[in-house]
């Protein structure tokens, strides 16, 4: 087994050089042409667990998963034996690559001003070079639904993979869905960063609802004419998204609010995923029966005031009983809680969400609401080799991930957390 | 005997009554209230949990364990204990048990938690401001928590009193506060003190200091000031034993009071904990000097995200350390803050805890407490005292609380599983051996969702809502 923080030929690929200029050694471009990770549990999430397997990782995707599955000659082999393969994690909600830190102005690129922005394309702002994107991938998480925040429409998200050299390698998909908010009423639950679309009272919320539905109505009119001049951007944006082409999503919580969004991708014919959504075991079954997918979380919140102790940690579980396809957000905003994703998942299994539905949940699910099933989200051959090695359950906050593969390659642990960690521990006693 | 208080707890329906319905959606339905009857536990009542896998926090884990608890206090703990007659037994069977949860760092049930207009207010006291239905409590309670300290906030260099309060949930604000416990002040340091973060006030003059030299500054100035004034009443109390003795001695004039002098000579004195919000080693190791300078201890640094580059310091001093498990990059300050701090400060010999600074991260301080684990190899029973021996011993009460050992407070958690398994949830919290929190009987999601199935209702917009 290879140690946790040495991975497997890195101290072969650094071959030292002549120092031509004041510079370290740069490692040579050498990559192993095959990975095998042998004798390996593989939880595929969809169907059976294999025990003593083997994957074959090949030209960035899974080439064979299986028992049985033979070694390919040259292929670099991770001794899996005690281990787990799981398919990376995806995030369905945060701000990864528009934050660094929060209190630093200059970094943020979270909210564009105004109200309605369908024509801002989130991918644009993603910074590949974000130190939140190899801590975050560390423990597991490989892919993220990035989008910004604030006002009624905030534009385009973006499915991205945590590894790339630009948005356009990092992703999967660039115009995943449309963000949108449904108003609400009075004070967010979200603490310094408010929660989007509030407001100060009934009145002012009527009249936001009826802007957002003449806003729709403008665009979808625009959208029904043939090269209509003068072009409207925003409205064109919006195109996809009125022609069910992608999905919107829909960041609410309450019931009001959600019931005001199944109105509105009623008139508007609208694919709605719900997200946020902690009112939303109020509707659990007509959610099921419209087959509306809900992005649910973050888990590490407080109930509005009144509501049960549990309520956001049961939310989940009385969701997926009833039939509704959930999936899990972190909403990090920057703090550094998007690694965190598979906690949120266990939160709601201790109150009642069944634990396979729950890895479900973090991979295959998400990876079917984001139309991407095809590429990621199960250990399946075929797919892109987006996966993870670890000594136990992702779920559980005390197992150890191991290796990150994404899109084939092997992460280095080159994130800021481990380099300080291995830095100031080798620190001499003053 | 049984008490019960009624707290009308209005089960996930406000938000409603505000909402106004969408123009194709009008029919809002709104729960109504129900009362959430509150049983308030009888004190001193025999208790012995049985057949349950104990984790200590001192010595080790013992399966198939017994607790019995004799007014409020562990009376016992081991194998093979008989149940003494008249004992309210509660079945352990498949449960793990632990110390009550201690947060070292709470602004829970406080109306408000910074008199930030000076940059010392050593005399303004939590405890005053502290009201006894916060809910935030309760959820607290709810994820196993018994013990919480409650900080005066960050806004300047030295804040208030703090108050540590185990959550008699219940009971009137007074019979919160934690009598054991020794008083307590909060300082801070960074960023938060220099108001750069924020906007200014307009027509508001910047509040002094406004740098790190400046919180240094203050510091040894108003250290300074207090040693003049403890010099002050130490000559009038001479003078006052010379008078007793000598009649004819002239009576001295005593000091002013000075109240907030009064809590800076406490500290000087070693009476009053120093719980100290900071981030940067830099500004860490100024502040240990200062406290050298002056003859006191810092008791606990709260936050000290950078706290594992000066660990040997921060132990060498004796000062505790009470940081997140894993936030970062909230701000610059917090930009190197590692998860691996906590196991590398503990194994530094730093007394380490895992608080919550939150009413949400409160909730499941067990869970925080596992990633100590995880990054950096701590022992499980090490994180486990993160979460309870040792923040107790940050706030002065150690002797008292935090581990389940026989004489301390029977302050327990019961979870349905190992604390730190991902399915593992909080049934019962006891606190001096009453239990205020039972899941069984708690106002959970699964109660509500059944009352509103025997609820006739009537207009909604399809048959199969919840």
């Amino acid at each position: 087994m290879i140690s946790r923080l040495v991975p497997i030929g890195v101290a072969a690929l650094w071959v030292a050089g002549p120092l031509a200029s004041q510079a370290p050694p740069a490692a040579p471009p050498v990559r192993p042409s095959a990975y095998a990770i042998t004798n390996v549990t593989i939880v595929p999430v969809v169907g059976a667990r294999i025990v003593n397997g083997t994957i074959v990782i090949r030209n960035g995707r899974i080439e064979a998963a299986g028992a049985g599955v033979a070694t390919p000659a040259g292929a670099t082999v991770i001794n899996g034996s005690g281990l787990f393969v799981y398919p990376g994690l995806i995030d369905s909600g945060d701000r990864m690559g528009l934050t660094e830190i929060g209190s630093v102005p200059g970094g943020q690129d979270t909210q564009e001003l105004g109200q309605y922005n369908p024509q801002n394309d989130v991918l644009t702002a993603v910074n590949p070079s974000s130190v939140h994107i190899p801590v975050t991938r560390a423990n597991g998480v490989t892919s993220a639904i990035t989008s910004a925040e604030g006002g009624m429409i905030q534009g385009t998200a973006a499915l991205i993979d945590l590894a790339g050299w630009t948005p356009d390698e990092m992703a999967t998909k660039g115009r995943a869905a449309m963000v949108m908010t449904y108003p609400r009423v009075g004070g967010g639950r979200r603490g310094f960063r408010g929660g989007a679309g509030q407001n100060d009272g009934a009145d002012t919320q009527n009249r936001q609802v009826q802007e957002l539905y003449t806003y729709l109505r403008d665009a979808k009119a625009y959208n029904a004419r043939s090269n209509p001049v003068p072009q409207n951007l925003a409205f064109a944006a919006l195109g996809p998204a009125l022609r069910g082409d992608v999905p919107v999503i829909f960041d609410v919580q309450t019931e009001g609010q959600i019931r005001g969004v199944l109105a509105l991708a009623d008139t508007f014919k609208l694919k709605v995923v719900l997200r946020g959504a902690n009112d939303a075991w109020m509707l659990a079954d007509t959610l099921a029966a419209r087959k509306v997918p809900v992005v649910v979380g973050p888990l590490t919140a407080i109930p509005d005031g009144d509501a049960p102790y549990d309520a956001i940690y049961a939310n989940p579980g009385v969701l997926a009983r009833a039939g509704v396809q959930i999936a899990f957000q972190t909403n990090d905003g920057g703090e550094g809680d998007a690694r965190n994703l598979p906690y949120n998942a266990a939160l709601a299994t201790a109150y009642g969400l069944d634990p396979e539905e729950a890895l479900r949940a973090v991979t295959i699910n998400p990876a079917r609401i984001w139309g991407v099933a095809d590429k990621i989200g199960s250990i399946e051959v075929g797919k892109v080799a987006n996966l993870f090695v670890t000594n136990g359950d992702p779920l559980d906050v005390r197992t150890l991930v191991k290796h990150v593969f994404i899109r084939g390659e092997l992460m280095q642990w080159d994130d800021r957390h481990t380099q300080e960690y291995q830095k100031w521990r080798a620190r001499p006693k003053p | 005997m049984m008490r019960t208080a009624l707290f009308a707890l209005p089960l996930a329906a406000g938000v409603l009554a505000a909402q106004t319905p969408a123009p194709a959606d009008t029919t809002a339905r709104r729960p109504a209230m129900p009362v959430l009857k509150v049983d308030i536990p009888p004190a001193g009542t025999l208790v012995a949990i049985t057949n349950a896998t104990i984790l200590t926090a001192t010595h080790g884990t013992i399966e198939n364990g017994t607790i019995i608890i004799r007014n409020g206090k562990i009376a016992a703990v081991g194998k093979d204990l008989s149940v003494p007659a008249g004992a309210q037994v509660i079945d352990g069977k498949g449960k793990f048990v632990m110390p009550g949860i201690i947060d070292a760092h709470s602004h829970s049930a406080a109306e408000s938690i910074n008199e930030g207009s000076l940059s010392n207010t050593a005399m303004v006291r939590i405890e005053d401001v502290i009201r006894e239905d916060a809910i935030g409590m309760y959820r607290s309670l709810a994820g196993g928590v018994t013990t919480l300290n409650i900080l005066h906030g960050s806004a300047n260099t030295v804040g208030g009193q703090n108050a540590v309060v185990k959550i008699r949930w219940g009971l009137p604000v007074d019979s919160l506060l934690f009598a054991g416990a020794p008083p307590g002040i909060k300082f801070a340091l960074g960023e938060n003190v220099r108001q750069t973060n924020v906007p200014q006030t307009p027509g508001r003059a910047p509040r002094y200091p406004r740098t790190r030299m400046g919180q240094e500054e203050l510091l040894r100035e108003v250290f300074t000031r207090a040693r003049e004034y403890q010099a002050e009443w130490k000559a009038y109390e001479g003078a006052m034993a010379q008078r007793r003795k000598d009649a004819k001695t002239a009576e001295p004039l005593p000091p002013k009071r000075d109240l907030q002098l009064d809590a800076m000579v406490e500290i000087l004195e070693g009476k009053r904990l120093v719980h100290a919000h900071s981030y940067r080693s830099d500004e860490i190791l100024m502040l240990l000097k200062v406290a050298k300078d002056f003859g006191f201890r810092i008791a606990s640094l709260q936050h000290v995200l950078e706290g594992y580059k000066i660990a040997d310091e921060i132990a060498a001093a004796g000062t505790g350390a009470s940081t997140f498990a894993d936030n970062w990059a909230y701000k610059l300050e917090a930009f190197d803050a590692i998860p691996f701090n906590a196991a590398l400060m503990a194994e530094r010999g730093v007394k380490v805890s895992i608080n919550s600074d939150s009413d949400e991260r409160a909730r499941r301080l067990y869970q925080e407490a596992a990633k100590a684990m995880k990054y950096g190899g701590a022992s499980e029973e090490e994180a486990i005292r993160m979460i309870t021996l040792n923040a107790a011993w940050q706030l002065g009460v150690d002797k008292l609380t935090g581990s389940i050992d026989v004489g301390k407070d029977a302050d327990i958690a019961i979870f349905n599983g190992h604390p730190f398994a991902p399915a593992s949830r909080v049934e019962m919290t006891l606190i001096d051996g009453r239990v205020f929190f039972d899941r069984n009987k708690a106002p959970t999601l699964e109660a509500l969702i059944e009352a509103m199935k025997r609820r006739p209702r009537a207009n909604t917009t399809s048959g199969g809502d919840r």
